[in-house]
């Protein structure tokens, strides 16, 4: 069949409208193929992880390195640790945190002072880590915690306590007060018209707020380095981190760790998708 | 009648303000006393070569991250936003560095990066390519570029996250009355577009700084700072003045500085921004 | 039955309420009329409870709740916005009151119907609010405040969320159930229809400060001042400056004619509405402009003169501050 030269027109303006989306497809490829080696590494036969020319497909894949980084090696230990402490920390952040949110929310506060304590607690949180890690690296030694989950447990949940307060602030303000107030006319106490009714309306703020501070946690690296030298209370990164510093890599090993590592994160982050931007700009910018 | 008594949302707030006291104003007030404890640490500040090293080049690997990502996460932005299908997917694939644990996405860029047995120059040289000179972060002079790759690569997602959502909040009102004035794709851009979003730039430029002077993970496991001290940053080295050589003092007196830095840097980004 | 003392409530150096005092008998209906800002909100969140006022008492009942939680005073309350809990069904709404009073279940689930069904709710009564309509989530608001047979109502600005319609519609529907349940009642808006309409007596407010409290027909018929005057009726009283004096006519009592007569002054038409019913005519004077209220059908050109008096026995007058002066 001729094309005529309208026809020509028109294949060339398709061709042009499927631009962005090559340029689309480009951008994911970039951003997912250090993933994607990282895990063809993890499944590889130790003689095939290095191969000229690279292997992206194709090749034959084996669990070993995972059975050796699991059952044979201590990355089971480290991922228990990791576990426990995201799940601690996070529990204890939000506790302490989701009072002093709905604090600030709701009260009158005289002359800003809700404003002013919110700006404060905000700022404990752009302080850079390695301003008090010299402090608390310090502070824990004395009290007799280097070493330990507890002493780690206890750092991030101040360090996560901040993004409690301010994330649940935002939420509990969404709340409209008059609905606080009907319970209350209806007979419930302040304490009780939090519980069974407040509470209830957040809880999908509450879920993104407990998923951005244990995703904080599990991926928290420059405390648990400095805070945990020995093998008791390594986290999942610094265990990871120690085998890359040693003189022979096992590649293998420490990418199948890799991998587990980031299977939770991602997991998470899918469930809290909705409010990814809001935690991520700590409250800033809804979403 | 009794104007002066406690709020009554004060018992709420005082267990976060008594943890945050102990774990950031104490700490704070710590480090300001293992400082001033001996004046040379302050005074050896002045004449510390690393240290001016450390600092120069966190400065500059912070100025090119923060400009590259920003104008590539802002491309990313209006490229997805224009998409007529396909953007959920688009971006929540585009999100995935940036979720990783850093220290996974650095192991996964010393695979990359390997200059005998990496991805990358195996990939180029099949390609057709000269690898004998691309060195990556073995190169003493391609180490500090190598580090902001990675950098970009892990945290562009991070503002195109920001300004995405930034620019689907802005309202189609203005932006259809300047198509009806009769202004062009660019200048919509740039007399609308642009000015609404400013807020959100200003926001995600301001964390994306804070997180950057202090860089500390993602150095650690590609270089330690080396080759040489190509790659030291200021966090970097005060870690090994604390923590290496046992030398608290002058590591406090160090991390005032970054501080000092953080702020001075935000303050200036905040004005310049508001300015415009 | 309630009684309101000296109330004044300040925010920072501001004070929203003034030493208001107030009461209203058994089973009476009392609307709180302002424009907004003018502290009627505040005064009545401080009978519910929800604000403490800085000096006065309230006393219900004979007893002093002035610094009561709301949960002990048995108030109840209905809001602009409904406040109804988005999470729960509306029969679990409607109940809420009873289930925190810990009242057995089925005794909770007979009176949800029976409210529910004197509401005409009790098709809806699984569905959750945000699948109702606006005039359905106002009955269930109303229906969960009057499950529990408080000894007095609020009601906030009920009715300004619903279109013209439905708002004439629960306008009667809510004036028929305070006159079947007889609780006292104290109604906030802004709408001087509504006030009219509903009350027994009406508290006309400005800047905190009660400026009359009256039967609907006193405070159309003497207003205190001239505020009062002007915020009640529409079209609005006309207010005619003359000799030192403030003359005050309302619409209905302006008589326009064509020609010439004996005791009319002469103006042009500034403009005429008509409603169907009537027929509003504005006239200019030269210096002030008078609206006048005529039959439908009354006829005038832009611009044409006309000749207007006031009806003799309806003027009223006031000073130059405002103040009625006595007949």
């Amino acid at each position: 069949m001729k094309r005529t030269r309208a026809g020509w027109y028109e294949a060339a303006r398709k061709a042009a409208a499927l631009v962005p989306y090559l340029a689309a497809v480009a951008a994911v490829f970039i951003a997912l193929a250090p993933v994607y080696w990282l895990l063809t590494i993890s499944l590889k036969r130790e003689v095939d992880q290095f191969a000229y020319p690279p292997q992206w497909i194709g090749f034959t894949a084996t669990l070993e390195h995972y059975r050796d980084a699991f059952a044979g090696g201590s990355f089971a230990a480290y991922f228990e640790n990791s576990v426990l402490l995201a799940a601690i920390s996070t529990l204890a952040a939000l506790a302490i945190g989701v009072p002093a949110a709905y604090g600030l929310a709701r009260f009158e506060w005289p002359r800003q002072w809700d404003h002013r304590i919110g700006d404060w607690i905000l700022s404990t949180r752009m302080l850079p880590p390695i301003v008090t890690i010299v402090p608390l690296f310090l502070m824990l030694r004395q009290a007799r915690l280097l070493n330990s989950l507890t002493g780690l447990a206890i750092v991030y949940t101040g360090f996560n306590l901040p993004f409690v307060v301010w994330m649940m602030r935002g939420f509990f303000e969404e709340v409209p007060k008059e609905i606080e107030e009907a319970a209350m006319l209806d007979g419930e106490s302040r304490a009780g018209a939090l519980l069974r009714i407040v509470l209830p309306l957040v809880r999908p703020g509450l879920a993104a707020t407990a998923v951005f501070c244990l995703v904080v946690a599990w991926n928290e690296f420059l405390f648990a380095l400095i805070l945990t030298q020995t093998e008791a209370a390594m986290t999942l990164p610094v265990g990871i981190a120690s085998r890359v510093t040693q003189y022979e890599i096992k590649w293998g090993a420490m990418s199948a760790a890799g991998v587990v590592a980031m299977i939770p994160v991602l997991v998470f982050a899918a469930a809290a998708q909705k409010y990814l931007v809001r935690g991520l700009s700590l409250g800033a910018v809804k979403g | 009648m009794n104007r002066r008594r406690i709020p009554e949302g004060f018992p709420w707030v005082l267990p976060s303000l008594v943890v945050l006291l102990a774990l950031s104003i104490y700490p704070l007030i710590y480090s300001v006393k293992l400082a001033a404890a001996d004046r040379r640490n302050f005074t050896r500040l002045f004449t510390d070569r690393l240290f001016l090293t450390a600092s120069i080049q966190t400065i500059w690997l912070t100025l090119s991250a923060l400009s590259i990502e920003f104008l590539l996460g802002l491309a990313l932005a209006l490229l997805i936003d224009s998409l007529a299908r396909g953007r959920m997917f688009f971006r929540t694939a585009l999100l995935i560095p940036m979720l990783l644990p850093p220290v996974v996405a650095a192991v996964a860029w010393r695979l990359i990066y390997n200059p005998q047995f990496g991805v990358l120059n195996g990939t180029l040289r099949r390609l057709g390519f000269h690898t004998a000179d691309l060195t990556w972060t073995s190169g003493e002079s391609s180490a500090l570029a190598s580090v902001i790759l990675v950098d970009v690569w892990e945290w562009t997602p991070f503002l195109f996250l920001l300004l995405s959502a930034g620019l689907q909040a802005i309202p189609p009102e203005p932006l259809e009355a300047a198509r009806v004035d009769g202004a062009g794709a660019w200048r919509i851009f740039r007399d609308v577009t642009l000015p609404l979003l400013k807020p959100t730039i200003v926001l995600a430029l301001l964390l994306r700084t804070m997180d950057l002077v202090r860089i500390f993970d993602q150095i650690f496991i590609l270089t330690q700072g080396g080759p040489g001290t190509a790659t030291e940053t200021v966090s970097l080295y005060i870690y090994r003045t604390a923590f290496r050589f046992s030398n608290f003092g002058y590591a406090a007196a160090m991390s005032f500085v970054l501080l000092a830095a953080t702020l001075l840097f935000s303050r200036g980004l905040l004005r310049a921004m508001r300015a415009r | 039955m309630l009684e309101i003392t000296g109330i004044t409530k300040r925010f920072g150096a501001r004070e929203a309420v003034s030493a208001v005092s107030l009461s209203a008998c058994a089973g009476e209906f009392v609307v709180l009329l302002g424009p907004s800002g003018c502290g009627k909100t505040t005064l009545m969140r401080m009978i519910a409870g929800l604000e403490t006022p800085d000096e006065g008492t309230i006393r219900l009942c004979g007893e002093d709740i002035t610094r009561r939680d709301p949960r002990e005073r048995d108030i109840a309350m209905v809001f602009q916005n409904y406040a109804l809990y988005p999470h729960m069904t509306i029969a679990q709404n409607i109940g809420y009151p009873l289930r925190v009073r810990k009242r057995p279940a089925a005794e909770i689930e007979a009176e949800v119907k029976k409210v529910a069904a004197r509401l005409g709710l009790s098709g809806l009564l699984a569905n959750l609010p945000r699948q109702l309509s606006g005039g359905e989530r106002q009955r269930a608001a109303l229906a969960r405040a009057i499950i529990r047979r408080p000894k007095a109502f609020l009601m906030d600005e009920p009715l300004s969320n619903l279109d013209a319609r439905l708002r004439v519609e629960m306008r009667a529907e809510l004036k028929h159930l305070q006159h079947e349940l007889k609780i006292v009642t104290i109604y906030v808006t802004h709408d001087q229809a509504e006030a009219m309409t509903l009350a027994h007596r009406i508290a006309v407010m400005r800047d905190g400060k009660i400026q009359q409290f009256d039967t609907p027909a006193n405070v159309y018929q003497r207003p205190l001042n001239t505020f009062v005057a002007q915020f009640v009726g529409s079209p609005s009283m006309n207010l005619i400056q003359r000799d030192g004096v403030i003359l005050g006519v309302r619409p209905e009592d302006v008589q326009l004619s064509a020609s010439a007569q004996a005791g009319a002054s002469p103006g042009r038409i500034y403009v005429t509405e008509e409603m169907g019913n009537e027929t509003i005519v504005v006239v200019s004077d030269g210096s002030s402009q008078i609206t006048a209220r005529c039959p439908a059908g009354a006829r005038f050109e832009f611009d044409s003169t006309v000749w207007y008096r006031f009806k003799p026995d309806k003027v009223h007058r006031f000073d130059s501050s405002g103040a009625r002066i006595p007949d």
